[in-house]
C-alpha cells in the first residue's frame, strides 16, 4: 500500500506540472502573438475603465492627481511609459520627478494599475491626440460632519450597504484607538483637498482595493459630502500629540488590567510541595 | 448486572522487605527512555512518609481523586466542565519536577578517562534534566527511604493528621520509632480520576482486563490525568510530549506472564488474579460515605462460583478460561473470601483494584529501668496476642487512614483475623499458647481452623501458580472484531502502522 501510495502521489505530481504549463501557454500565447498597433480609442475606453479619471480630467485642472493636458509634451516619452506601467517601482527608485509630483499632490501616491505595455501605448496615443475630457465634476452640496462621522465609524449606515469606511482606514478625531491598518491614514490625506477631488474618487475609486469594494456598493452623493465635511474639519486633519500619549496610556492600563484578571483567575497554583515543606520543618527545628 | 472481570492485585504487606527489587525491574524494563528518567511507575515509600511526589496523600494540594457532595453525588475535586475549560491552558495543580526529584546519574567516565594525579577521580552526579553537575542532591523518589521518626519526612505523613498530638510525639520517640514498606504502582481503577479529567479521551481501560492505558496517539499533554489521579501514578513525558503510566506490563500478560515488578519480588509480596465485578455498581459504590466505602467496594465483586454470575459473565462475552482464573484467582480469597486485603486509600473513590495486607507491626516494646519491657504480658510469661492489636506501635487509626478512610472497624476486623492466624499457627508448632486463648483468637478474628491454614499457606508458602494466575486475556483473537490480523499480509511487510506524531527535542 505503502509503494503504491508513492507512484499514485508521483503521477498527481507530473499531471499538475502538465496542466500548469498547458495554462501558461494558453494565456501567454495571445500576448505573444497577436500584437495589434496602438490604438487612440483603446486609450479612451482604457481611461475610463480603469478609472484614470477618478484622479486625473484631461484640460479639466486638477483633481487628486494633476490635469493630463499636455502631459506627452511636458514628459519624456520613455519616462511616462514607464511611471504608468509601475509607478510605486519609479517612486521606489528614488526618481527625482516622481518624488517631486508625489509631494506636489499631497503624498496620493499613482496606484499600480497592472496595464500591459500595450495598453500602456493605447493610453499614451489617447493623452497625445488631443482628446479632452469634461472639467472636474460638480462640487458636493453642503455635508454634515456629525453625519460623516457616524458614517466613517459605522453608526450610520451607507444607503447602499458599503461597509464603514474604520474598518480599513484610521484617522484623528474618531478616538485613540482610531480604526483599521488596511488603508492608509486619512489624517492630512491629499484626498479631501478640494470636493470635487473627494467625489471624482470616491464615484469610482481606481484604487485596487478600494475599487473592489465599492464598485458594486457606490455612495450616494449626500453620504460624500457628509464624509468630506467630516474629513475636512480641523480636528480631523491634524494629530494632536496627545493622542500618541492616550494610546500609550490606554495600552499600558489595558495590559495591567488583563494581568491583574488572569492573576485573579489562574493566579491559584500549586508552586512546589517539598521546598516550603522542608524549610517549614528546618525552622521549626531552629525555634527550638 | 453487568458482569466484567478485572485482572486485580494483592500486596501482602507483611512480606514486603522493602529492597525496591520492583522499582528497579520496573525502571529497566519501562523507563528508561529519554523523557522518563524522573518517572517511577512502581515506587516503595516507607511510611509514615511523604512518598513521591512528596505528599501525594494530600488533595488539598494535588486535588486528585472524587469528592462527594452533601447530596451523595460525587464529581471530580479537579474541576467541573466550565473550570476544566478555562484552566485546559493552565493547569493549575501539577506536582513540580522538585516535588518528584530531579533525576540524576553519575559521570562514570571520569573513573576511566581522568589524568593521572594525586587523588583518586570520582564519579560526579550529573543532572538528567540540565545535564550540569549536581552537587547538592536534595531529594530522590525514595529520598525518606527507612527514615521512621525523621522530623522532616516521617513527621509530615498526611495520615499523621488524624492522630492526637500525644500519638505523633510517641512515634518520634526513641525505641518507639516504627515505619513499614507501601509499594505502590497504578492501581488500574474502576472509576479512574486520570480516565474522567482528560480531555482528549485519551484514557482506556480495556474491556477484557481493566488495565488503564494511555493512547500515545490520543494524548494531547494537557497533563490534566496528572492531576485528576490522586494516587499521581500517571506522569508526563517530557521528551515525547505524552503522559505514561503503568501499564501492567500487558505485554507480558498476553504472553503468560506475570508483570515484571510481580515477578522479581523477593519477598514474594505479590498476587495477581481475576475478579469478576458488577460494573452496574460502579456509581453507587463509589458515592457511599467513607465509613461505607470499603464494604461497598467489596461488594461489587461477585462469586465466580455462583452459576447466575457464571451465565451473567458468559452472556458477557467472558471467556470460559477467564471464569476459571476467577475461580483460581488469590486476590478473590484476600479480597473477598477471607476479607483481610483493603484498598489504598478508598476515600479518593476511584475504586481502586489494588489491594493490599495490612502490616502486622511489632507489638509495643521499651526499655524499662535498664531492661526491655513487654507490655500485657499473659500468665505464662508470654505476649498476649490478643490485647496486642491495641498496643500496636502504629496507632489502628494511621492504619484505618490509609486502608480503609478511616473506618477503624474495618482495619479491626482485619488485624483480629490475622492475630488469630498468627496464634493458631504457634500454637502449632510451638505449643505454648492454652487452647482457650486459641479458640478466643478464632472467634475474635471470626474465623475457623480451616480458613487459617488457608491464608496461612497462601501467605507463607504458595506456589508460582497459585500467586500469579494470569488468564488467557485472548487480546490476538479480540483484535479480530475490528481488525483483520492478515489485511496487510503480503503487503507491507515491517513497519509502523500509524506513524506516531512526536515532539523533538
Amino acid at each position: 500500500m505503502k509503494v503504491n501510495g508513492r507512484r499514485n502521489s508521483k503521477n498527481v505530481f507530473l499531471g499538475s506540472m502538465l496542466t500548469l504549463l498547458l495554462a501558461f501557454l494558453a494565456t501567454a500565447a495571445p500576448v505573444a502573438f497577436a500584437q495589434p498597433p496602438a490604438q487612440a480609442s483603446d486609450g479612451e475606453a482604457l481611461f475610463k475603465e480603469k478609472g484614470c479619471n477618478a484622479c486625473h480630467t484631461i484640460g479639466g485642472g486638477d483633481l487628486v492627481g494633476p490635469d493630463l493636458q499636455g502631459v506627452t509634451e511636458r514628459q519624456d516619452q520613455a519616462w511616462l511609459k514607464q511611471w504608468i506601467l509601475a509607478p510605486d517601482q519609479v517612486l521606489a527608485s528614488g526618481d527625482p520627478i516622481a518624488a517631486e509630483l508625489l509631494k506636489k499632490y499631497n503624498n496620493v501616491p499613482m496606484p499600480n494599475l497592472s496595464l500591459t505595455p500595450d495598453q500602456v501605448d493605447s493610453l499614451l496615443a489617447y493623452l497625445g491626440g488631443g482628446a479632452t475630457t469634461g472639467g472636474a465634476g460638480a462640487e458636493l452640496p453642503a455635508g454634515d460632519a456629525t453625519s460623516g462621522k457616524a458614517y466613517f465609524v459605522g453608526d450610520k449606515r451607507f444607503k447602499n450597504g458599503g461597509t464603514q469606511c474604520m474598518s480599513c482606514h484610521s484617522v484623528a478625531g474618531i478616538g485613540a484607538l482610531g480604526g483599521g491598518n488596511l488603508g492608509p491614514d486619512l489624517t492630512t490625506s491629499g484626498f479631501v483637498q478640494s470636493s470635487a477631488a473627494f467625489a471624482s474618487f470616491m464615484s469610482a475609486p481606481s484604487t485596487q482595493t478600494m475599487g473592489a469594494v465599492w464598485a458594486n456598493t457606490p455612495l450616494t452623493p449626500q453620504e460624500q459630502a457628509d464624509l468630506y465635511a467630516f474629513l475636512s474639519k480641523a480636528s480631523v486633519q491634524k494629530r494632536e500629540p496627545s493622542a500618541l500619549l492616550q494610546i500609550a496610556l490606554l495600552a499600558i492600563v489595558g495590559a495591567a488590567a488583563l494581568i491583574a484578571l488572569a492573576n485573579f483567575y489562574w493566579g491559584k497554583r500549586l508552586r512546589g510541595v517539598r521546598k516550603p515543606m522542608v524549610e517549614r520543618a528546618l525552622a521549626m527545628k531552629a525555634k527550638k | 448486572m453487568d458482569i466484567r472481570a478485572h485482572v486485580s492485585m494483592v500486596f501482602h504487606l507483611d512480606k514486603c522487605i522493602g529492597c525496591h527489587t520492583c522499582s528497579v525491574a520496573c525502571k529497566n524494563i519501562w523507563t528508561d527512555r529519554k523523557g522518563t528518567e524522573y518517572m517511577w511507575w512502581n515506587n516503595v515509600e516507607t511510611k509514615p512518609g511523604t512518598g513521591y511526589p512528596t505528599q501525594w496523600e494530600d488533595q488539598e494540594k494535588y486535588k486528585g481523586g472524587w469528592e462527594r457532595e452533601e447530596d451523595g453525588k460525587i464529581h471530580l475535586r479537579l474541576h467541573d466542565r466550565a473550570k476544566g475549560l478555562s484552566n485546559i491552558f493552565y493547569n493549575p495543580a501539577l506536582p513540580t519536577i522538585d516535588d518528584y526529584y530531579e533525576p540524576w546519574t553519575y559521570d562514570y567516565e571520569n573513573l576511566f578517562n581522568a589524568p593521572e594525579g594525586d587523588d583518586q577521580p570520582t564519579a560526579r552526579a550529573v543532572s538528567m534534566i540540565t545535564g550540569k553537575p549536581m552537587d547538592n542532591i536534595e531529594a530522590g523518589p525514595n529520598w525518606d527511604d527507612d527514615l521512621g521518626g525523621s522530623p522532616v519526612y516521617a513527621a509530615n505523613d498526611v495520615n499523621l493528621d488524624k492522630l492526637t498530638e500525644e500519638e505523633r510525639e510517641q512515634l518520634a520517640e526513641i525505641e518507639r520509632v516504627v515505619f513499614f514498606y507501601l509499594p505502590r504502582i497504578c492501581n488500574h481503577c474502576l472509576n479512574p480520576g486520570c480516565v474522567a479529567a482528560c480531555p482528549a479521551g485519551a484514557i482506556y481501560k480495556r474491556g477484557e482486563d481493566g488495565i488503564v492505558l494511555i493512547s500515545q496517539e490520543k494524548c494531547r499533554a494537557w497533563r490534566m490525568c496528572i492531576s485528576g489521579c490522586p494516587y499521581k501514578k500517571t506522569y508526563f513525558n517530557w521528551s515525547s510530549g505524552k503522559s505514561e503510566k503503568c501499564i501492567l506490563c500487558f505485554p507480558r500478560l498476553e504472553s503468560g506472564q506475570p508483570p515484571a515488578c510481580f515477578h522479581s519480588c523477593v519477598g514474594r509480596i505479590r498476587y495477581l488474579g481475576v475478579l469478576l465485578y458488577d460494573a452496574d455498581m460502579i456509581e453507587k459504590s463509589a458515592s457511599v460515605s467513607d465509613e461505607e466505602l470499603v464494604a461497598a467496594q467489596r461488594e461489587m465483586i461477585m462469586d465466580p462460583f455462583d452459576p447466575e454470575i457464571i451465565a451473567a459473565a458468559k452472556k458477557n462475552k467472558i471467556s470460559d478460561a477467564m471464569i476459571a482464573a476467577a475461580q483460581n484467582s488469590p486476590v478473590y480469597k484476600f479480597v473477598k473470601k477471607w476479607q483481610i486485603a483493603l484498598p489504598l486509600h478508598a476515600e479518593f473513590r476511584t475504586l481502586p483494584m489494588l489491594y493490599y495486607v495490612p502490616p502486622m507491626l511489632p507489638i509495643l516494646a521499651k526499655t524499662k529501668d535498664g531492661t526491655y519491657d513487654i507490655e500485657g504480658l499473659n500468665q505464662e510469661g508470654l505476649p498476649a496476642m490478643l490485647s496486642s492489636l491495641e498496643k500496636a506501635r502504629m496507632p489502628i487509626k494511621y492504619m484505618a487512614s490509609l486502608f480503609s478512610a478511616g473506618n477503624v472497624k474495618e482495619v479491626e476486623a482485619v488485624y483480629r483475623k490475622l492475630i488469630a492466624v498468627r496464634i493458631f499457627k504457634r500454637a502449632q508448632k510451638v505449643k505454648d499458647y492454652q487452647q482457650a486463648e486459641v479458640t478466643e483468637a478464632l472467634t475474635q478474628g471470626q474465623t475457623n481452623p480451616d480458613e487459617v491454614e488457608a491464608i496461612f499457606r497462601l501467605t507463607s508458602l504458595p506456589t508460582y501458580e497459585e500467586r500469579f494466575v494470569v488468564p488467557p486475556l485472548g487480546r490476538e483473537s479480540a483484535v479480530e472484531a475490528w481488525e483483520n490480523p492478515l489485511e496487510r499480509k503480503t503487503e507491507a511487510g515491517f513497519g509502523v502502522r500509524n506513524k506516531i506524531a512526536k515532539r523533538k527535542f
